[in-house]
């Protein structure tokens, strides 16, 4: 239940745990009310020693003591070098926080970009052994990690079993096995003894499997000779009050982790260029300074815009909340697109097609009836948003009733009108948290604000009303708030069942309404009518099949990971930003750019990658040409092989770059023809057969 | 009361549940110890003669979670 009030006070109450806790309603009553527990939700603010330390570095603090940036350069504080990310900038949650420590590491990349690769070494490939055929050799190490396996599980017992087990040569433990020591010890033991598999128990693969691979390579094994087996997470820390039985599961779960890497083979990882070149899909704010950063960094940058110019939705805004005109800033960052060797603007161009995968994407240019083939390596998606077109409050109807852009392309023209008019009105949430468009479009609150500040500015004696719901003029946009209500906008109160009511004739537009502190209704008649309306996604349905990546039910894209990816997508070599995203201010939208441009970076700076060894492979001549994994197969993967080819024609063969591995074709196929490498059949069965032997 | 304890043989998804069973050990979560995990890249490689041979070879149940 929410409750509109003022908490007054709150007391606890005698001889008992709980609180009582006194508020105001907005009908003025007062309630005393008792709860167990009250939770503050407290606000952010720089620690004093922060502002110590921007002091000392000479960076410029806002009012609020965060640190100052500007709407289109939101990562850089006033002195050059030094930029700024996280809650320093202003209050801000995770994503926000992530999106600008990437912008931040592309900002000091692009300032950095002529060192890149100049202190790099190269490292020592170690030549592999080629163990296929060999009798397995197999190495166990169990670790203790301190006291927290060792304090529960009787790791020496757990040893001298290992030593029992089949095709077991060696067996150690280890105090810490992912100590830099033991790595090397490792390697040296593997060299010594000839082994040529090894299984280390001790706590999940998931956090130190890639380490142990390390020591593998680095001894000259394939890295997929080697099962990891968890005795901590899984046991240890699971079962700390029954040490017996948790050493036997310790044992079970190594026994299992023997027999299944007796089993393993070697295993090839594809190497694969990537084309060094970007796309960026979309030209707007976000999309050009995703391009300005990657060819800032010495990329060569391909921008498809579908419209006949850069700039998107800025053109139509008048100015940033921190009071920059839009125009002037825009036209600088076109001039610095359309100035770069490494940019190339195709404009009135679509994406007709989109072929091949991370690092190597290919695609149809469409530009009227001309088609062009564009060769790529990434790929950021950037195709924006738009203003809702109401189809309530007699929008379209009537000229003096407005969007909030069409309202900023009056004041960028200078109409004159606008400062002979005696009331203005708007009115928010127009489509946004509405039963069909739930989502919260965040930018209308400050815009509408920051208008009817900008109206009161032309003419201090003309009544500006602001129609809302809730105000949401986040982080530092709020003192804009408090200094809308000190000009003397006046702020009314509506609910969702209670929306005002609009009439227009020849004498205004008459606008009814209830106002919240007056508990009754109020009638305003206005020259001038501004729907915030909602931002709305270019929901590109075919862009999100092309690119394999997803939409949500409101048609904006959706990040790898709400908090931690919010500026790429699951499928590698594709990122996003800007309004296709979520609604965001220019600051946001900018950061986003940059955060993408980073986050493409660091794969194209990899100039190769590796493909996972573990992934499905076909076996021909069992191939029935069902179908089945070529239908099932979320990534795409398994494909025919044409019918004019000399092998195999006709059976399905599994792309071995798509692949990700899961399993479904192999679980799925009924001529058992499908092996996934790593995790197959026989694997398997040999954990499942060593499960239950007596110990 | 007899002491009889069931062998229960899990398949867990490498991506979601069995990272949820390392988060269970993380918080320290206390539960019996007659689970034994075998981690598969996705419960979409679960094939079910993987169950049907865990219940012959004497598991008491098999838990899929993915």
């Amino acid at each position: 239940m929410f409750a509109r009030s003022r908490v007054h006070t709150i007391d606890p109450v005698p001889d008992s745990d709980d609180l009582s806790v006194r508020y105001i309603t907005e009908e003025g009553e007062t309630v005393t009310e008792t709860f167990d527990q009250i939770v503050l939700s407290i606000g952010l603010q720089t620690d004093p020693e922060v502002v110590a330390m921007a002091n000392r570095l000479g960076i410029e603090l806002t009012e609020g003591n965060f640190c100052k940036t500007d709407t289109f350069s939101p990562v850089q504080t006033s002195r050059d070098g030094i930029y700024v990310c996280g809650a320093f900038q202003g209050p801000k949650d995770i994503p926000q926080s992530v999106v600008d420590a990437s912008a931040a590491a592309s900002a000091a990349g692009e300032s950095l970009s002529t060192a890149r690769n100049t202190l790099t070494q190269q490292a020592e490939v170690i030549p592999q052994a080629n163990v296929v055929g060999d009798r397995p050799k197999i190495g166990v190490i169990v670790c203790e990690c301190g006291i927290n396996i060792a304090g529960v599980v009787d790791v020496p017992a757990v040893r001298d079993y290992a030593a029992s087990l089949p095709y077991v040569e060696y067996v150690a433990k280890n105090l810490y096995a992912c100590s830099q020591d033991s790595q090397e010890t490792m390697s040296e033991l593997i060299k010594e003894k000839g082994l040529n598999r090894v299984v280390v128990a001790a706590c999940t693969p998931k956090t130190h499997e890639p380490l142990f691979q390390e020591t593998l390579i680095n001894a000259g094994l394939n890295k997929y000779l080697f099962e990891m087996c968890n005795i901590r997470n899984h046991d240890s820390w699971v079962h700390k009050n029954n040490p017996d039985l948790a050493t036997a599961k310790a044992k079970d779960l190594v026994r299992m982790a023997v027999s299944k890497v007796a089993l393993m083979q070697p295993l090839p990882e594809a190497e694969l260029n990537v084309n060094q070149t970007a796309l960026v899909v979309g030209g707007g704010i976000s999309g050009m300074t995703a391009a300005k950063s990657l060819a800032s960094q010495g990329y060569t940058t391909h921008i498809v815009e579908a419209g006949e110019r850069l700039g998107g939705n800025a053109h139509h805004i008048f100015k940033t909340a921190t009071g920059d005109r839009v125009k002037d800033k825009l036209a600088a960052l076109v001039d610095s697109i359309t100035g770069s060797d490494n940019i190339k603007v195709h404009l009135n161009t679509r994406l007709s097609s989109v072929e091949g995968f991370v690092g190597n994407f290919k695609s149809t240019l469409k530009n009227g009836d001309s088609e062009s083939e564009l060769e790529y390596g990434v790929a950021v998606i950037a195709t924006g948003g738009t203003a809702l077109k109401p189809d309530e409050y007699s929008y379209g109807k009537d000229p003096r009733i407005l969007t909030s852009l069409e309202l900023d392309q009056k004041l960028i023209a200078g109409d004159p009108a606008l400062k002979t008019m005696k009331s203005a009105v708007f009115i928010q949430c127009v489509g946004s948290r509405e039963p069909d468009r739930l989502y919260c479009s965040r930018v209308c609150c400050t815009h509408s604000i920051d208008n009817a500040l900008e109206l009161k500015k032309l003419n201090p004696d003309m009544d500006v009303y602001v129609l809302y719901r809730d105000i949401r003029t986040y982080g530092e946009r709020e003192y804009l708030y408090k200094k809308a209500r000190q000009a003397g906008v006046i702020f009314i109160r509506y609910d969702l069942q209670n929306k005002p009511t609009l009439t227009a004739d020849d004498n205004g537009v008459r606008i009814l309404a209830t106002d919240h502190v007056l508990q009754r209704p109020v009638e305003i008649t206005a020259d001038l009518v501004t729907l915030a309306s909602a931002v709305i996604p270019n929901k590109d349905e075919a862009l999100a099949q092309f690119y394999k990546v997803p939409l949500n039910d409101d048609g904006f894209f959706v990040e790898k990971h709400a908090k931690l990816g919010p500026s790429e997508f699951a499928t590698d070599g594709v990122f996003l930003c800007g309004l296709s995203h979520y609604p965001k201010p220019i600051d946001e939208a900018i950061a986003q750019g940059r955060a993408s441009a980073s986050k493409a970076i660091t794969l194209l700076a990899k100039e190769t990658i590796h493909t996972s060894g573990t992934i499905a492979e076909t076996e021909p001549a069992i191939c029935s040409s069902c179908g089945v994994c070529v239908s099932i197969c979320p990534y795409s993967a398994p494909s025919f092989i044409e019918a004019e080819a000399r092998m195999h024609a006709g059976k399905a063969s599994i792309n071995p770059v798509l692949c990700k591995g899961c399993g479904l074709c192999v679980a799925s196929c009924r001529s058992g023809a499908i092996h996934l490498k790593g995790f197959d059949n026989d694997q398997i069965f040999a954990q499942i057969f060593t499960l239950n032997e007596a110990v | 009361m007899s002491d009889w304890e069931p062998k229960i043989v899990s398949f867990l998804c490498n991506w979601c549940s069995y990272g949820a069973a390392d988060l269970a050990g993380v918080g320290r979560m206390q539960y019996p110890s007659n689970i034994r995990v075998i981690r598969i890249p996705c419960t979409g490689r679960m094939d079910p003669k993987f169950a049907l041979t865990a219940l012959r070879e004497g598991a008491d149940a098999v838990w899929v979670s993915g």
